[in-house]
């Protein structure tokens, strides 16, 4: 079928242009303005049985609206011939002398207007269309004609790394961000474009990218990446022995500096972030905590939200573990054994204590108080921090107690509003309009990555279980990759635990 | 006038919202992929001069049956969601 419309549709063209097509477009077919909605709403309707559905079409010539599943648009084009209907669902024209729907590349052209309209008049972004060539990507694809097929026993997209002395903490973390899936598809989409090529990290990831994909199995030499971390995060320069949750952060703020400076406008903004930054990192790896002080006096409430790119997690007993959370919690426990104990612990209210009176907004007096930290905006990518090395003025140790941690999470009793919920009052209204979308967003997510540190605190080694291809696991230990079974990953020790949200929402401002 | 649920969604922009959202799931699943599968084979068969008509009437019943519950049931749980907000929006006017 062609795209020139038909005999009957260029003659109605010739004869009034394309305006008729475009009206009728932009206030029923999709909507740009909210008056066009209004109409849209009212007068939707077929003029012989008043269905709103069953395919409504609009006569192109004169204004009369008919189905067609029960045959009134039909009725309306044999007794008045009025011959072209405009079908009110995709905006597509029926031509009834040729029995058909027909295509006509200008009007094509109209509809792809009007609908990037809607979706601004909506803020909803952009509209899904299906990918179309531009002339460049044609050529591209006439250049290079062989096709790589993923198939299910496919290797693409594993590489070992050389150690370049002690880098296995690069290497493990260098492993789970190529195997994050929409860092992947960010990267391998070509959206990073940069005006400083050589000195760009963000540029070295990318072709990192390019490496693992290429098919090629020899291991890779990461010296250009080290190198670039040990200038642009200097406390990380040297060969010794690092920690990768330290390496871990450091390269995603690296990461988001660099997208930062020379950032543009992302066309899919996945969701709101606390950060307002639209890069790549932050629309993947960054969350915002609350935190709720509470006034024991008034019981007034002070809330903050902080973002967060990962988060760390005690594993000590309860009772006056190290780290700056060492406040005593309500309820004394022994040390956490899965990692929703450790999340349940991190959500808890912790009293403040007698020794850290904290001014209270509502009151304003200095009054003991207690804390809560809650999920206020989850990231796409959760990380997890096991604090297993502990470091006290006593002794440095590592703690390496059995951890469990499910294949598949689910967020949603960690959230705010759930929290809040159920242990001190909040407002009333600030509990509904965060539970009106909240409620019912999905929340689970799944293990995509897992780092293992093993041997002691002075000498140790990293290694990690990485997923590909939706469900099998491997092994990448430095230049050595090995297939895993599921059971591997879940019974291992774990150090860093990497989740993938399940389902992902749309658009800044969607209503949805 | 009363306004029936569809109107409601229509005015207030939701119908096209959702609607963006149902055509992304979709494409997600890969259900635009089979029923585009299942459309080419029927044309292969009955010849490229097939009706839009004779088309939907053999892919419809088979393209819904493939529709995932779990799209179904998100969609269902976000028209219910969006009704409500916009009923307590009348409330409070």
């Amino acid at each position: 079928m062609s795209d020139h419309g038909c005999i009957h549709l260029n003659n109605f063209k010739a004869a009034k242009g394309i305006q008729p097509y475009k009206v009728i477009h932009s206030f029923f077919v999709t909507s740009t303005s909210n008056e066009a909605r209004v109409r849209k709403a009212v007068s939707c309707l077929c003029h012989t049985c008043k269905s709103y559905k069953d395919r409504l079409h609009s006569c192109l010539h004169c204004i009369f609206f008919g189905c067609y599943v029960k045959g009134h648009i039909q009725e309306h084009a044999k007794t008045k011939k009025h011959f072209l209907a405009v079908d009110l669902c995709y905006g597509n024209i029926l031509c009834f002398q040729c029995g058909d729907y027909v295509y006509d590349r200008e009007l094509l052209v109209v509809a792809k207007a009007q609908w990037s309209e809607t979706a601004k008049s909506l803020s909803l972004g952009e509209f899904y269309r299906t990918w179309e060539p531009s002339l460049y990507e044609v050529e591209l694809l006439k250049k290079n004609p062989r096709r790589r097929r993923v198939v299910e026993n496919s290797t693409i997209g594993l590489r070992g790394l050389i150690n370049l002395g002690s880098t296995c903490f690069m290497n493990c973390i260098v492993q789970a961000l190529i195997h994050t899936p929409l860092l992947r598809d960010y990267f391998l989409a070509d959206r990073h474009h940069c005006p400083q090529p050589n000195r760009c990290l963000v540029c070295e990831v990318s072709s990192l990218f390019q490496e693992f994909y290429s098919g090629n199995k020899a291991p890779l030499i990461l010296h250009k990446l080290l190198h670039l971390i040990w200038t642009h995060a200097r406390h990380l320069a040297g060969y010794e022995q690092q920690d990768a949750h330290e390496f871990f952060i450091a390269t995603l703020d690296v990461l988001h500096r660099h997208c930062e400076q020379y950032s543009q406008v992302a066309p899919l903004i996945v969701k709101d972030n606390p950060h307002h930054c639209n890069c790549i990192i932050d629309q993947i790896f960054t969350g915002g905590l609350q935190s709720d002080v509470v006034c024991q006096a008034c019981n007034g409430v002070s809330t903050t939200i902080d973002p967060f790119w990962d988060i760390s997690l005690d594993l000590g007993p309860t009772a006056g573990s190290g780290g700056p959370s060492s406040g005593l919690s309500k309820e004394g426990g022994g040390a956490p054994t899965s990692l929703l104990d450790c999340l349940e612990r991190f959500t808890r209210a912790e009293h403040l204590g007698s020794s850290a009176k904290i001014k209270c907004n509502n009151c304003q007096t200095y009054q003991e108080s207690t804390k809560q930290l809650t999920m206020k905006q989850l990231p796409i990518v959760a990380s997890f921090h096991l604090k297993r090395f502990e470091h006290s003025s006593i002794q440095d140790k590592k703690i390496s107690t059995f951890i469990s941690f499910p294949e598949q999470l689910d967020m949603t009793p960690f959230m705010s509003h759930r929290r809040n919920g159920n242990n001190n009052s909040a407002a009333p209204n600030g509990l509904h309009k965060n539970g009106e979308d909240a409620a019912f967003s999905d929340n689970r997510y799944s293990l995509f990555a897992v780092i293992n540190h093993e041997g002691s605190l002075e000498t140790g080694h990293y290694t990690a279980f990485i997923r590909q291809q939706r469900d099998q696991w491997f092994k990448c230990d430095d230049h050595l990759i090995t297939r895993a079974r599921l059971k591997d990953v879940l019974t291992s020790e774990g150090y860093l635990l990497f989740y993938h949200k399940q389902i992902l929402e749309y658009g800044r401002n969607s209503k949805v | 006038m009363k306004t029936s649920p569809h109107q409601t969604l229509v005015k207030a922009g939701d119908r096209d919202g959702l609607k963006e959202l149902l055509r992304r799931r979709l494409v997600e699943c890969g259900w635009r992929d089979e029923v585009k599968l299942i459309c080419k084979e029927i044309i292969k068969e009955n010849g490229q001069d097939i009706t839009y008509d004779a088309l939907l009437a053999m892919v419809t019943s088979r393209a819904r049956s493939r529709v995932p519950d779990v799209v179904k049931k998100e969609l269902l749980q976000k028209i219910k969601n969006q009704l409500l907000a916009q009923e307590e929006k009348l409330k409070l006017t």
